[in-house]
């Protein structure tokens, strides 16, 4: 079988030889200009365009990882532990290391005992994500649900365990409005120069101490530069900054206060809110709002019911009534009254009033809640006599009764280190013409003196009032921060100035304090403030919550109309230590609100002198007094 | 058989070339199978020497016999590959959405590899009846025939890519068969002509968006321009001189797919550089020049006919590769003849480069 061989033995022709040599010519010339060009390309490849290609890979396989920093921990003035971390265990799943997702998360709804819905839910939302990007499934959870899943680790490839810090407030409700919270950057925070050069995602404080001090707590996220594979799996790390904690932090707060202010409410059985201070300093030894909420909550990134729940409250949980709640004084008001007429001398101490249950006030009649017979200063105050301060509204101008409510405290914000805070507002002639373009018409300030009228203040600031009666009249600036930690234990840090320093006359300060010792420890309205031995001195207020005949036509209104309760006070007198307010919402009754103040001072000495903390709500703490029971409106 | 003769005869440095491709080969594979976390060396490379040793037994057989003899039996080896291919296409076993594949037991043959050769090889046992090509309509029929039969069954398995390398092959063997130079034109321009329809009807989508996003890769980094983006990111990262032997991030982290097969030179080229790129293309240009050398050399037209088809077919695809390694070319499923792993495009290779040895060293006898 040679066939086709033998046809082809016989030599070419000399023409068709030369076509092939020309073609073989032409195909080796294209063969070797084609491996030049290779030449020249992988030259362009890999020597001019090298750096460029090599940056590349570098990117294609190395990833920087954040570390999360541990948030600083707040303390107490003790010492305790207010705020800290904890760390939390995150059930997550890497999608791309799930053959069957479905039999997965049924697995892991079983042996975790949380609904396949909610699971499926979360893995439906992040659908579009990268397979290999992890997804948590199971946020913070329980270390049974982490033994569960480390066990079955064989069966359920993908799922895996993380621990992240995350914030916690061990004690839940209590100063949450103080501390604040914390929750991932918003896009306007990191507009503010304070939240600069943060990437967004990352958790900073919202509120509270937590948001004043966060460029101390928050610390610095370290990196970690890992090596990794085409789907992201981390191969090895390469290079690692480890996370900067948080500095701690250590606050003037006094947390066995902050207990029992928040425990006197819990037994008084309302809301409201409350300010101790130390009246020297300004250091604040407790500040309560309540209702409060858990902070906790948001460590995690508060879940949507639960964010729309506390923001429908229709008693508004995370408004802090403290800074921001603004409120009528009341007869509060009555001590800037006196204290005003005294440094202005339009009156003396021994300057008397007779009272026939109200007065008549250019041209119209004034109603006292009493008919108090002849009192002055003192006894006026003791009963909280509206005739007796309505005599003194008619002789002060109101800019010299803004100018005193001012130096004490009363005017704008106290500039406390709290975000938020509201400023609190007494009328001026300025502020009148500013504000309405009108005059400020003197018969207005008859209402001013019993502190109604377009006065209205929030706690803290009445707080401050009351610090700076107790000590002579410095308006001290209330702080929270005692000192800070960089590494070398806990420095002070430089006390704030006080706004605004007045000398007040001896007599003046005399006599204002003789007044409100008859408060509490005479047949004063503040009774139920008394201490026996520690020289308590206050005053009780009622905020009207709304006029009586704006009463009459809201009276189908589901609102609350009753009205607030406020009791001022500070310990002992002459050698003040402690200086505070309690704000009673729609308790009715300043007198109810004096038992929380009582409660909170008979702790601060229980504690100073090393007696057994009291227990609020004990018999022996209500000094029932039947007669005065309706004293105050 | 093998006279003293003959023996003399053997184009030695050819052999050579060829032997130190197949070890860079070797050592490339075991690169891009290499496993840190892992005890030993990858099966891949024993099954790679194993054909490697089976395409040089097999390139020794190839030589034993005269290349004539081969011809002769050309009928039987093509009814084979068709036999073969077909049954690939039918009965076979399937891999990334082909039918390539028949399953031998211990290895998968992929009939494909070996149609460049036998179709060179038929040709040349046609043409070489002729003086100036295919005169006749028979002659065209057979001619279509021997061309369009292992085009089209590959082509429907689908494996475009290897069916187009038979193309060269059967260009290269027209033109030296003689063919005029009016034919030639007339199929240049019917090619560019039925281009437009090729890609409407005789593309899959896929094979379509490989070749857009071959021209714009970046519009689709993540699908299909992805392999020519990170093939070019893995060639140019590595720089004149290379990442090291066993140092190329790009596949050991497994950025660039199928890095042992299809981008093994885009491997070579970030592991050992530049320097590596030009020493490997020498060889491959040598081992061209060489090989079209027996085409001059040889003595008959069926000899010359079957080392230019040979010699075209195996540039063909050694260009194309290269080029795509380094994205500057469509990301086709073609491997690069002796590096990539591959058993059946190992033995093919070598066992075609047994007939243009053959060719040469029968130079002078009758």
């Amino acid at each position: 079988m040679r066939k086709l061989s033998n046809i082809d033995t016989s030599s070419d022709s000399g023409g068709k030889r030369g076509r092939s040599v020309l073609a073989l010519t032409v195909l080796r010339s294209t063969v070797v200009l084609a491996f030049m060009a290779l030449v020249v390309a992988f030259w362009l490849l890999q020597v001019a365009q090298h750096d460029r290609y090599l940056q590349l890979a570098e990117n294609n396989h190395q990833r920087t990882v954040a570390l999360t920093a541990p948030r600083g921990t707040v303390f107490d003035r003790d010492g305790r532990v207010l705020v800290q971390n904890r760390s939390s265990l995150n059930i997550s799943i890497a999608r791309e290391q799930v053959d069957d997702l479905d039999t997965t998360l049924r697995q892991l709804a079983e042996v975790a005992g949380v609904t396949l819905s909610g699971l499926q839910s979360i893995v439906e939302r992040h659908r579009l994500a990268p397979a290999y990007r992890p997804l948590v499934l199971i946020q913070d959870a329980s270390l049974a649900q982490v033994a569960a899943v480390s066990a079955r680790s064989v069966e359920l490839p993908g799922l895996f365990v993380q621990e992240l810090p995350i914030r916690f407030y061990p004690g839940n409700e209590v100063a949450a409005h103080l501390f604040g919270y914390v929750g991932e950057v918003s896009d306007d925070q990191l507009e503010l120069p304070e939240f600069n050069g943060l990437r967004s995602g990352v958790a900073v404080g919202k509120a509270g101490i937590e948001r004043a001090y966060n460029r101390l707590l928050m610390g610095e996220d370290g990196t970690r530069r890992v090596v990794v594979d085409s789907i992201g799996r981390e191969i090895e790390t390469i290079g690692e900054r480890p996370p900067m904690e948080g500095r701690q932090i250590k606050l003037t707060l006094d947390y066995d206060l902050q207990q029992a202010a928040e425990a006197a409410f819990e037994a008084a059985g309302f809301n409201g809110a409350a300010v101790v201070l130390d009246p020297l300093s300004g250091e604040i030894l407790t500040l309560v709002s309540r209702p409060s909420y858990d902070p906790n909550l948001f460590a995690l990134g508060i879940d949507g019911d639960a964010w729309t729940e506390l923001n429908s409250d229709r008693h508004r949980p995370l408004n802090n009534r403290a800074i921001r709640g603004r409120y009528s004084p009341g007869s509060t008001f009555k001590i800037v009254m006196a204290i005003a007429a005294l440094e202005e001398g339009v009156v003396t101490p021994d300057f008397e009033v007779p009272c026939h249950g109200g007065g008549t006030f250019y041209g119209r009649h004034y109603r006292c809640h009493a008919t108090h017979g002849t009192v002055g200063m003192r006894e006026a105050l003791e009963q909280s006599c509206n005739t007796y301060f309505y005599s003194l509204g008619e002789k002060l101008k109101i800019d010299q009764i803004h100018k005193w409510a001012t130096a004490l405290g009363l005017g704008g914000v106290t500039g406390v280190d709290l975000p938020y805070e509201v400023g609190s507002l007494v009328p001026s002639t300025t502020w009148k013409s500013e504000r309405w373009g009108e005059p400020w018409y003197p018969g207005e300030t008859i209402s001013v003196a019993i502190g109604q009228g377009p006065v209205s203040v929030t706690p803290i600031s009445l707080a401050v009032m009351m610090a700076a009666v107790a000590n002579g009249g410095t308006r001290v600036t209330p702080y929270l921060l005692e000192a800070v930690d960089e590494g070398e234990g806990f420095l002070p840090v430089p006390r704030p100035v006080p706004k605004s320093r007045v000398k007040l006359d001896p007599v003046t300060l005399e006599t204002v304090t003789e007044g409100l010792w008859y408060v509490v420890n005479r047949a004063g309205t503040g009774r139920r403030a008394r201490l026996v031995g520690r020289d308590v001195i206050g005053k009780t207020g009622t905020a009207q919550v709304i006029s009586l005949q704006g009463r009459l036509a809201a009276v189908d209104s589901s609102r609350d109309l009753r009205d607030h309760g406020w009791f001022v006070f500070a310990v002992p007198a002459g050698k003040p230590e402690l200086a505070g307010v309690v704000f009673g919402e729609h308790n009715e009754h300043g007198y109810l609100s004096a038992p929380i103040a009582r409660h909170i001072m008979e702790t601060y000495f229980a504690k100073k002198d090393g007696r057994p903390l009291p227990v609020p709500g004990l018999p022996e703490e209500r000094s029932s007094n039947r007669l005065f029971e309706t004293a105050n409106q | 058989m093998l006279e003293q003769r003959l023996y003399r005869h053997i184009d030695w440095p050819l052999l050579l070339a060829l032997l130190i491709l197949c070890v860079i080969g070797l050592t490339m594979i075991y690169s891009t199978t290499y496993d840190p976390l892992e005890v030993g060396v990858s099966p891949l490379v024993f099954t790679q020497a194993c054909a490697l040793l089976i395409g040089m037994l097999g390139l020794g057989a190839v030589i034993w016999v005269d290349y004539r003899w081969v011809a002769d039996s050309v009928p039987t080896i093509f009814v084979g590959l068709v036999a073969a291919v077909g049954y690939a296409l039918w009965f076979g076993t399937s891999g990334g959405g082909a039918n390539r594949w028949i399953n031998l037991g211990i290895f998968n043959l992929q009939p494909s590899e070996f149609a460049r050769t036998v179709v060179a090889l038929a040709l040349a046992a046609l043409f070489s009846q002729w003086q100036r090509g295919p005169q006749t309509v028979m002659g065209w029929l057979w001619t279509g025939l021997i061309i369009g039969l292992p085009f089209m069954l590959i082509a429907q398995q689908p494996d475009l890519g290897t069916a187009v390398t038979l193309l060269p092959v059967a260009f290269a063997i027209l033109v030296f068969a003689g063919l005029p130079l009016r034919y030639v034109s007339i199929l240049v321009a019917v090619g560019i002509m039925i281009t437009p329809v090729a890609w409407t009807y005789g593309l899959e989508d896929y094979q379509r968006q490989r070749i857009a996003s071959f021209l714009n890769p970046e519009q689709d980094a993540r699908g299909a321009g992805y392999q020519q983006i990170q093939a070019r990111i893995t060639v140019g990262s590595g720089g004149a001189l290379g990442k090291g032997f066993l140092e190329g991030t790009q596949s050991r982290y497994n950025f660039l797919p199928v890095a042992h097969n299809d981008f093994i030179f885009s491997v070579l080229a970030e592991e050992l550089g530049f320097l590596g790129v030009v020493v490997t293309l020498s060889l491959y240009l040598f081992v061209i020049l060489r090989g079209l050398d027996a085409a001059r050399l040889a003595k008959d037209r069926l000899g010359r006919y079957l080392v230019v088809g040979i010699m075209a077919g195996f540039s063909f695809q050694v260009i194309y590769n290269v080029a795509m390694s380094a994205g500057l070319a469509p990301v086709k499923g073609l491997t690069l003849p002796l590096l990539s792993y591959g058993g059946s495009s190992a033995i093919a290779t070598l066992v075609a480069f047994g007939l243009v040895l053959n060719v040469r060293m029968r130079r002078f006898t009758n």
